[in-house]
């Protein structure tokens, strides 16, 4: 499902400006990560992808649909979003319940929420833990909980609001899985990160943004060998594209087997 | 997003710069001249408060306030006290089982009076007032703080439980919650929206307590305030005055009833 933003304002009714005109395509199966500066409209900008926010100006289109004419609840099957604190979404009495709210919401047949929540909850890991309250869970499997019960929504797109914050290795690895095996199965995924090393193991398309703008959009490592533009928005490409950079390697470096080929030549 | 902390509003005027214990003292007296003083005198309390709302440079604020919430009020107030109380003969208008006579309008003309005046009052308080410059100064007065601490938690926790809300509804309706249609759906929506919002504050409420604790707060020993709130000369003779007057007031109404 194509993603058209079009011309994108968005003025707070505090009167900040927190958009200044973003036209963007992202095409299905997209795995795109947003960087920049807290402040940047990263947030913002997501927020306009399934109704949360209505633009100011400009128009977005999920596929066919002009998300001013549909309301959030709706446009949940289309768009996924997994929002940065777990604790504000989870209330059910046990994992399993929690992760079939979504799909339950939009109607789909029983037999289909079972095989999504079963599905989602494989994905996630967290088979074994179907009967547990999510409140009994530390806060990484929490977290896991409030993958799963938008993943189990099977939206073409899904978004994630900063996954990887306060998480441990352990659990960064199994996000990147996660986003691995959605991309797997031809999702978009959309992906607001301040860990670049997570942005550049994991993504093929980076945007960086600052002040309400795009100031870079392109090839992971197009974007991230930028060091100068990124430096603008409190982005620090990468150690090892650093460098990269620093010896003078040609291309742009992301992770150790680009690094190794590159200096290999 | 609602930033703002009570009613408070940041600007600079002649009645923000008093001392908060006079302006509560200048409130309380407000409340004693309306309700115990010469029952005429609460209609006319309505013009200081006015002028008070325009030298505390929050006439527009304080003019929101009454429209939405107090004349509401009072209205409803003065229409049921005037068909229900049980006084007087000079019927002016009956309909059905009710009468409004001359004095029950009267007396429910002074008893809205009464309470305009009160509400008004706390209003233009908190209007003018930093609920942290008004605690500060009380305590420091001998006030508990644990005391001030209720009543500032409380202030603040309203904003907050509103963004929280917020943020909860958007997080919901994103899993396809359904909060904008039916009345049954509405209600349906209910358990998702007030559960992470229940477990969500008693995190809160816990973390805050720690917070205050690793500050030392109920540690014994006399505080320092970082703040300081002046109580100039004119504060303290402007409420010996305030008190002079209000006991002036009851005094010569007990003495002349």
């Amino acid at each position: 499902m194509n993603i058209v933003i079009k011309d994108l304002r968005f003025t707070y009714p505090t009167g900040l400006e927190a958009l200044r005109g973003i036209s963007l395509t992202i095409a299905p199966g997209e795995q795109v990560a947003i960087v920049g500066q807290n402040g940047a409209g990263k947030t913002t900008l997501v927020k306009h992808l399934n109704g949360l926010l209505q633009p100011t100006q400009g128009a977005i289109h999920i596929g066919d649909w002009d998300t001013r004419e549909h309301p959030v609840s709706k446009l949940a099957a289309r768009v996924g979003y997994v929002f940065q604190n777990p604790d504000e979404q989870l209330f059910s009495r046990n994992v399993g319940m929690e992760v079939a709210f979504g799909p339950k919401n939009l109607g789909y047949p029983v037999e289909k929420v079972d095989a999504l929540v079963k599905d989602a909850l494989a994905l996630t890991e967290l088979s074994d833990k179907t009967e547990t309250n999510p409140y009994d869970l530390s806060s990484t499997w929490r977290k896991m909980v409030a993958l799963a019960s938008i993943i189990s929504m099977d939206t073409d797109i899904v978004i994630f609001d900063e996954p990887t914050t306060g998480q441990d290795a352990v659990n960064v690895r199994r996000i990147a899985s996660v986003i691995q095996a959605l991309r797997e199965r031809g999702k978009t995924v959309i992906t607001i990160t301040h860990d670049i090393d997570f942005c550049a193991e994991n993504f093929e398309r980076v945007i960086a943004m600052a002040q309400g703008q795009i100031l870079l959009d392109g090839p992971a490592n197009e974007v991230l060998g930028q060091e100068e533009i990124l430096a603008t928005t409190y982005v620090d490409p990468p150690q090892l594209t650093r460098l990269g950079l620093r010896l003078g390697l040609k291309e742009t470096v992301r992770n150790q087997d680009e690094f190794l080929t590159a200096i290999r030549k | 997003m609602n930033n703002r902390l009570s009613f408070f509003v940041p600007i600079q005027s002649p009645l923000h710069a008093l001392n908060p214990l006079t302006k509560l003292a200048l409130v309380f007296a407000m409340i004693a001249l309306a309700f115990f003083s010469f029952p005429w005198l609460a209609p006319g309390l309505v013009i200081p408060i006015f002028i008070a709302g325009l030298v505390g440079k929050v006439q527009n604020q304080y003019f929101f306030v009454v429209t939405r919430l107090i004349l509401p009020t009072v209205a409803f107030m003065f229409i049921m006290q005037s068909l229900f109380l049980p006084l007087g003969d000079v019927t002016i208008f009956a309909f059905w089982i009710f009468d409004v006579t001359r004095e029950s309008l009267q007396a429910a003309f002074i008893t809205v009076s009464r309470i305009f005046v009160m509400v008004s009052s706390f209003t233009l308080l908190l209007l003018t007032t930093h609920p942290s410059e008004l605690m500060t100064d009380l305590t420091r007065r001998g006030l508990p703080p644990q005391f001030a601490y209720v009543i500032i938690s409380t202030l603040q926790i309203i904003p907050q439980m509103q963004a929280k809300a917020q943020t909860i509804i958007a997080a919901q309706s994103s899993r396809g919650l359904d909060t904008q249609s039916t009345f049954a759906k509405r209600v349906g929506a209910l358990v998702p929206l007030v559960g992470p919002m229940v477990f969500g504050s008693l995190v809160e409420v816990e973390e805050r307590a720690i917070a205050i604790e690793a500050r030392g707060f109920t540690s014994t020993r006399v505080k320092t305030s970082l703040k300081d709130v002046p109580d100039s000369r004119f504060d303290q003779i402007l409420r010996w005055g305030i008190l002079v007057i209000v006991i002036l007031a009851i005094i010569s109404r007990l003495w002349l009833s």
